[in-house]
C-alpha cells in the first residue's frame, strides 16, 4: 500500500520505501531521509533569480556569497521532489522523518490515504 | 518503545522552556512560560453551568462583543495602523487566560496575559497600587511580556458586585514609544535603553477615567502627543465598551456563569486541538531559515525550527539558534516567539477552532537562549518580530507538510510573504499635526501558492490576515507623505513553480507637501524569508529603493507621470534622479520635497516543480506582467510565439521533457554530491555574529544534515 506524503513522495508501506508519486520509482528506505534517494544539484540562484536593478548586491536577487539553491530531483524522471535555500556547505535538512510504525498502525485496515 | 519526544536532546548550560532572563521591576517571566492558570474559584463554580448548546450561544455572544469592540476602536481611532487592522481586542478570565479574540492581530491578544497575572500576583493586594472596578492598565515592556516597546496594551478588570469576573483587553501597534529614532523601530540600538519608554502593568487610569498625570507623562514622552492621546482613550474607550457589554451578559446569565465559560471555551479548544493533532501523522519536521542583518550591521543569523509531533501533543523546537549579539535590535524573546505562532496556528494549522490561548495547551515550546531567539534582558528588542516571523515561516512549511497527508490538505501552502521593508516616517501631515508610524502598506503580503492554485495577490497582513492596507486618501490626510502610486507589478518578483506566488502590494510614496525624516528596517536585502514549498522557488529579497533628487513633481505638473511599478524604477528607471539601492536597515535621514520610496513585503513562494505549470498559466503571467519573457521560455521551458503569446504544447512537453532528462545528467547522488558541499563554507565576514559554523552551538558539527545532536 502506497500513502501520499507530500506533492511528490509516497511511502510504501509494506517495503519501508520512499517512492516518486509522478513516476512510481523508488528512492530509499522510508526510514531514511528521502533526500539520500535523490540526485542533488546545487544552483547559483541568479540562473533562477535575475537581478531586477543593476545594483552589484541589492538588486532583488539572492547573493551567492549568502545562499545556494540545492534542488533534488527524482533519479527516473527526473521531477523536482523539493529544493533548499542554504548557505553554502550549511548541512542539508531532514525535512520529515514521519514515524513509520505509527503510520503502519494508522493504515493496518488497508485502503489509500 | 522510545518515544519521538525523548530523542531530543538539549544542550546542557543553555535554556529552553523558559526565557533567558530573571525576574525584574514589573516583569516576572515565570508567570509568562506557564500554561493556562489553574481555574480562580468563581471559574470552577461555574464551569459545568451552560450546557453544551448554551456555551456555542455564549462564544457567539462573547465574539460578538470583541468584533464590535474592533470596530469601536477603528471608528475612534486616528492612527492608520488601527484604522487598517493591526490590532486586538479580547476577552480574558478572572485568572488572566485568552479566552475571546476578535479578528486582527491574534498574537497581540496572546501577549496581553502577560500584565493580568503581573497584576493579580503582585499588585492586587499591594495597597499602593491594587486591583479596582474602574482601574485602567497599561504596558510596552517586552521583558513583561510585550512584542516590542511600539506594541502597546491596555487592559481593564471587570467586575460584578465586587468580584472580579473578566479582563477587557485591547493590544495594538502604536508606533512612537520615545525611542531614539522616530515611529519606536531604532535598526542601530545595541541595548533596550535605547528603545523608548518601558511600562509594565502601570495603573494608568482610576474610576474609568484615565488619570491626567499619566495623560501628561505618555504624551509628553513621545513625538506624536496628539495622535497618541487620542489612540490612548480609543483603547479606553473600546475596554468600556467590552466591559459593558460582558456585564449585560453576567446580568443575564449570572457571574459564575461567564467566568466558568470563558475557563470553559479555552478547555475546548484544547480538546479540538488535541483531536486535530491525532489526525496528523506522527514525526518530525524541520525547516530552517537565515537573517542577513542583526540590525545596522550585515551578518548571517540562524534560526532553525524541529516540530515533534506525537499523538495529541507537538513540540515546537527551535535549537541551534546564533547566540545574542548584543549590537542590534534584532532579538526576539520566548514569549514573543511562541506568541507569533499564532500567526500561521490560528489562520492555517488550527484554521475553524475557536482562537484562544487553548490552541496553545497541546504545544509544548522549547526555545533556545540566550540566543536572538530568546534573549537576554538589556539587549535591544524592536526587531525582535524577524526573528519570531522566521519561526513562523518554518512552522508554516513544516505544518504544509505534516497536514498533506491529513483531512486538512486543504491548508497546505507556502507561507505568506514576509520580506520586510518598513519605511517608518516623521513629519508634518496634512492637519498640520506631528505623525509617526509605519504604512499599512505591509498589509498588502503576497500569498504563498497553494496545493491547489497560485498564491492570491495582495491577501492582508503578515501578522493578520484580517486586514486591509488603508485608504490613499487617509495616508496622504494622516502621514507626512503623499501616495504617487499603488499597485502590484512585480515583474519576476515572486516565487515561481507549478503554482506561483501571489505579489505583494507595492506602493510608491513621496515626501510631500514637506520634507520627512525616514528611518527603514527589514528583513531581506539579499536572502528571502519567503519560502517555496514542494520544489517551488522562493520569492526573492528586498532591498530598500529611495529615489532622490528626482523629476517625479515635474512630470507630474505636465501631466507626464510614467506608470510607476516596481518594475519601470527597480529595472528601467523610468523617472529621473539618483537611485539609491541600499539594506533595508537605516538611520533616520530627512528627505526633501519629492523624494520617492518604494515599499513592499516581498511576494509569495512558489509550490512545486515548474515544468508542471500549465503553459496557458505561464502565458497569463507574462500577459499580465507577473513574468518576463525570459522566465517563461528559461525557467518554465514553455515553448510559445512571442507575438501572440500563443502556446506550442507539442514542442513545450519536448522542451520540458529535455529539461527532466537535463536534471537526471548533471544531478549528482547524494553521496557525491554531499563531500564537496560540505567542505564550502561562507565568507568570514558573514559569520560574525552566527556562532559556531555550521552549528552555533555544536563546534565542529560535520553530519550532512543538521539538528543530529545524537
Amino acid at each position: 500500500m502506497r500513502v501520499r506524503i507530500t506533492e511528490y513522495l509516497d511511502i510504501d508501506l509494506e517495503r519501508e520505501l520512499w517512492c516518486c508519486n509522478r513516476c512510481g520509482g523508488d528512492l530509499i528506505s522510508a526510514r531514511e531521509p528521502y533526500k539520500r534517494g535523490c540526485l542533488l544539484h546545487e544552483r547559483d540562484p541568479r540562473e533562477i533569480h535575475k537581478p531586477i536593478s543593476d545594483h552589484p548586491v541589492f538588486n532583488y536577487s539572492f547573493d551567492p556569497d549568502w545562499v545556494r539553491i540545492i534542488e533534488f530531483y527524482c533519479p527516473h524522471c527526473g521531477v523536482m521532489v523539493e529544493n533548499e535555500y542554504l548557505p553554502p556547505g550549511h548541512p542539508l535538512t531532514n525535512d520529515i522523518q514521519p514515524d513509520i510504525d505509527a503510520l503502519k498502525r494508522k493504515h493496518a485496515g488497508g485502503g489509500t490515504s | 518503545m522510545t518515544s519521538l519526544k525523548d530523542q531530543i536532546k538539549l544542550h546542557e548550560g543553555l535554556v529552553y522552556d523558559r526565557h533567558a532572563y530573571g525576574k525584574g521591576p514589573g516583569w516576572d517571566p515565570e508567570l509568562i512560560v506557564e500554561k493556562a492558570a489553574e481555574p480562580s474559584p468563581i471559574e470552577k463554580e461555574g464551569y459545568d453551568l451552560l450546557s453544551d448548546v448554551e456555551l456555542e450561544i455564549f462564544y457567539h455572544k462573547m465574539l460578538t462583543i470583541v468584533e464590535e469592540a474592533r470596530e469601536v476602536w477603528q471608528n475612534l481611532s486616528i492612527s492608520d495602523i488601527i484604522l487598517a487592522g493591526d490590532m486586538s481586542t479580547a476577552i480574558f478570565t478572572p485568572s488572566g487566560d485568552l479566552a475571546v479574540a476578535s479578528t486582527g492581530i491574534h498574537f497581540h491578544a496572546l501577549l496581553n496575559y502577560a500584565q493580568s497575572k503581573f497584576i493579580l500576583k503582585y499588585y492586587r493586594d499591594d495597597p499602593t497600587v491594587g486591583l479596582n472596578e474602574g482601574d485602567i492598565f497599561f504596558f510596552n515592556n517586552p521583558l513583561a511580556g510585550s512584542t516590542h516597546a511600539p506594541d502597546m496594551f491596555t487592559a481593564m478588570p471587570v467586575f460584578h458586585e465586587g468580584e472580579l469576573v473578566a479582563w477587557a483587553e485591547v493590544g495594538g501597534h502604536q508606533g512612537d514609544c520615545g525611542s531614539v529614532s522616530p515611529g519606536g523601530f531604532n535598526p542601530y540600538a545595541t541595548s533596550r535603553f535605547e528603545e523608548g519608554f518601558h511600562m509594565a502593568g502601570v495603573k494608568i487610569g482610576e474610576n474609568f477615567r484615565i488619570r491626567k498625570d499619566m495623560l501628561d507623562y505618555l504624551c509628553g514622552s513621545v513625538r506624536n502627543p496628539f495622535v497618541f492621546a487620542v489612540e490612548l482613550r480609543s483603547r479606553v474607550a473600546t475596554c468600556l465598551r467590552m466591559r459593558d457589554r460582558i456585564l449585560r451578559e453576567v446580568e443575564r446569565r449570572g457571574p459564575a456563569a461567564v467566568s466558568g465559560g470563558l475557563r470553559r471555551l479555552i478547555d475546548r479548544s484544547s480538546e479540538l486541538a488535541s483531536d486535530r493533532l491525532r489526525q496528523i501523522n506522527d514525526g518530525v519536521y524541520r525547516s530552517i531559515l537565515f537573517n542577513d542583518t542583526i540590525g545596522a550591521e550585515k551578518g548571517l543569523v540562524r534560526i532553525p525550527v524541529t516540530v515533534i509531533k506525537e499523538g495529541g501533543e507537538m513540540t515546537i523546537l527551535v535549537q541551534g539558534v546564533s547566540p545574542p549579539n548584543g549590537k542590534g535590535p534584532v532579538h526576539a524573546t520566548w514569549h514573543l516567539v511562541r506568541a507569533s505562532q499564532a500567526v500561521y496556528l490560528f489562520a492555517y494549522f488550527f484554521r475553524g477552532l475557536m482562537p484562544n490561548v487553548g490552541l496553545f495547551e497541546p504545544l509544548t515550546f522549547l526555545i533556545e537562549g540566550p540566543s536572538v531567539a530568546n534573549s537576554p534582558e538589556d539587549v535591544a528588542h524592536t526587531e525582535g518580530t524577524i526573528i519570531s516571523a522566521a519561526v513562523v515561516q518554518s512552522f508554516h512549511i513544516i505544518g504544509s507538510k505534516m497536514l498533506f497527508d491529513s483531512p486538512f490538505r486543504e491548508n497546505v501552502s507556502a507561507p505568506f510573504s514576509r520580506n520586510m521593508v518598513a519605511l517608518v516616517f516623521y513629519g508634518s501631515n496634512l492637519f498640520g499635526y506631528r505623525a509617526t508610524g509605519i504604512t499599512s502598506t505591509g498589509n498588502g503580503a503576497g500569498q504563498g501558492a497553494r496545493f491547489d492554485g497560485d498564491g492570491e495577490h495582495s491577501t492582508g497582513f503578515y501578522w493578520a490576515s484580517m486586514t486591509d492596507a488603508g485608504e490613499v486618501e487617509e495616508f496622504d490626510a494622516r502621514y507626512p507623505f503623499t501616495i504617487v502610486a499603488r499597485g502590484l507589478l512585480g515583474t519576476d518578483y515572486h516565487g515561481f513553480g507549478m503554482y506561483r506566488g501571489g505579489s505583494a502590494l507595492i506602493e510608491v510614496s513621496m515626501a510631500y507637501p514637506n520634507p520627512v525624516v525616514m528611518t527603514s528596517w527589514g528583513t531581506s536585502d539579499v536572502i528571502s524569508h519567503n519560502p517555496g514549498l514542494f520544489g517551488g522557488y522562493w520569492g526573492p529579497p528586498n532591498p530598500r529603493l529611495t529615489i532622490t533628487k528626482n523629476d517625479a513633481l515635474k512630470l507630474m505638473a505636465e501631466g507626464a507621470l510614467p506608470e510607476l511599478t516596481h518594475h519601470s524604477l527597480a529595472a528601467e528607471r523610468r523617472l529621473g534622479g539618483e537611485y539609491a539601492f541600499e539594506s533595508s536597515s537605516v538611520n533616520p535621514k530627512e528627505f526633501e520635497i519629492g523624494d520617492v520610496f518604494l515599499c513592499d513585503t516581498g511576494s509569495g513562494g512558489g509550490y512545486g516543480d515548474v515544468l508542471e505549470r500549465d503553459p496557458e498559466a505561464v502565458m497569463t503571467d507574462v500577459r499580465e506582467g507577473m513574468i518576463s519573457a525570459a522566465v517563461a521560455s528559461r525557467v518554465y521551458k514553455v515553448v510559445y510565439d512571442e507575438e501572440t503569446l500563443r502556446v506550442d504544447h507539442a514542442g513545450t512537453e519536448a522542451l520540458r521533457e529535455e529539461e527532466r532528462q537535463a536534471r537526471i545528467a548533471r544531478g549528482k547522488s547524494f553521496d557525491d554530491f554531499i563531500g564537496g558541499w560540505l567542505t564550502q563554507k561562507p565568507k568570514e565576514h558573514l559569520l560574525i555574529y552566527y556562532g559556531d559554523w555550521p552549528d552555533p552551538r555544536v563546534p565542529g558539527y560535520d553530519k550532512p544534515f543538521w539538528g543530529e545532536h545524537d
